[in-house]
């Protein structure tokens, strides 16, 4: 059942965009989507376009990877157009059966999916380029503030990074124990979703016992090695600011004053 | 609430079994949905045991980290309200200590309120005016979050009589 799983999108190669420090990623992914959102005319969706695209083929992601990411909004791409065609009033382009397409229903239809692309495209770069501990790490970096407000940042992180590696070591024992319930004649796969939920008890019975063995443990050795939370901790890899992610921030400050100037146009 | 190792060690524990579980999946609606193998149930569980802030933040990192392991971003809101609020929800069934059913049922509804706002955010916002967004977004989220509440139930309830609650 967990045979050829792969937990996660990251794609590990050697790009500029990969050595993003996940923070100016995180930052400026939020603020392309605002600028994506503010882009109100042709002009600057495909000034947004052109980024967009830039920052893929700067990332080496292949292109395939990319296509599986639109697969999931296919449909929805398909519904947002055929539903903007046919219900916008205006002037008549087309006629299929009943359904009248106007040309206003095109332009509206083609910019909210053009729209729709470039942030699932773009967004989608932030999880194929950054391996999730990093994501994680970044993350923290960015909530820390928010501490002073009672957002527990290190925590909700530590949490994070702790499960994240489990991930694999759990699914080990999963695989082993399901093995040994089918051996006693356990049956996984068949049966309505009643008996499905049913079956699933011999497995995720040993399955919670194994975790919180595996967390006692692990809290034994967080707590003899004095984990005190984040107070005064360091770590061995610091998240350091280069020369990229400052190119990277005055790009996409550029961008924001040339679509902000083309709203006014 | 005070921290210490060993809530965090727990929890994250509970996180690693929830995304574990996420990957199983035991049936595939036709509309893109998936019933998952009870992925909720740790998080559940966890709230039950150790009460609704360390179940909505653990919460939070598992939804978290399922953004990371499998996205799908197509408006700020529906992001923070799919992901981060939608799991961080499943905290209340920690009100619900003496009755885990009870408390699963108010925990996915809290998620089924979710995901619900953030359908309609964003059908609203690509959808032309006047198309029925409400009863699209109802029936959609109710078509997998029904199974899984069943699910999940039977779960929690055998495993609250054969792991201590304390």
């Amino acid at each position: 059942m967990f045979k050829g799983i792969v937990i996660g999108q990251y794609y590990p190669v050697d790009s500029p965009i990969h050595a993003l420090d996940p923070r100016t990623k995180v930052s400026l992914m939020v603020a392309f989507i605002i600028l994506l959102f503010l882009a109100g005319n042709a002009m600057s969706m495909v000034l947004m376009g052109i980024f967009s695209v830039l920052t893929i083929l700067l990332s080496r992601v292949p292109l395939k990877l990319m296509v599986r990411t639109f697969r999931a909004v296919l449909y929805i791409l398909i519904l947002t157009m055929a539903l903007h065609i046919f219900t916008t009033p205006g002037t008549r382009a087309f006629q299929l059966g009943p359904l009248v397409g106007t040309y206003e229903g095109i332009r509206q239809g083609m910019f909210l999916s053009i729209r729709l692309i470039i942030l699932i495209g773009t967004t989608s770069l932030l999880t194929l380029t950054t391996s999730p501990i990093a994501l994680t790490d970044g993350l923290e970096s960015l909530l820390s503030p928010l501490q002073r407000i009672g957002v527990p940042a290190h925590e909700l992180a530590m949490m994070m990074t702790i499960a994240l590696r489990f991930i694999p070591t759990l699914m080990e024992e999963a695989d082993k124990i399901m093995k040994a319930q089918m051996a006693r004649g356990a049956d996984f796969e068949s049966g309505n979703v009643f008996q499905r939920a049913k079956s699933l008890v011999p497995l995720l019975v040993p399955l919670f016992v194994s975790a919180f063995r595996r967390a006692d443990e692990l809290a034994m050795a967080m707590e003899s090695r004095c984990y005190r939370g984040s107070e005064k901790r360091t770590r061995l890899v610091q998240l350091r600011m280069g020369l990229g992610d400052y190119v990277a921030m005055a790009v996409v400050c550029a961008l924001g004053v040339a679509v902000i100037w083309l709203r006014r146009v | 609430m005070s921290w210490n190792a060993k809530k965090i060690a727990e929890a994250a524990a509970m996180v690693a079994l929830s995304a574990l579980l996420h990957v199983i999946k035991i049936y595939h609606l036709p509309q893109g949905g998936s019933v998952t193998a009870g992925s909720m149930v740790p998080i559940l569980f966890l709230s039950i045991r150790r009460g609704p802030a360390l179940g909505a933040v653990a919460g939070a990192a598992f939804g978290m980290i399922q953004y990371f392991l499998d996205p799908f971003f197509v408006h700020p809101v529906q992001l923070l309200l799919d992901y981060p609020m939608a799991m961080a929800s499943l905290g209340l069934a920690g009100f619900f200590k003496k009755r885990p059913i009870g408390g699963v049922t108010v925990a996915l509804v809290a998620r089924f309120l979710c995901h619900f706002v953030s359908g309609v955010v964003f059908f609203a916002s690509y959808a032309p005016k006047g198309s029925n967004v409400l009863a699209y977004s109802a029936v959609y989220n109710a078509s997998y979050i029904l199974p899984e509440l069943v699910i999940s139930a039977i779960i929690v309830s055998v495993l609250a009589g054969k792991v201590k609650l304390d």
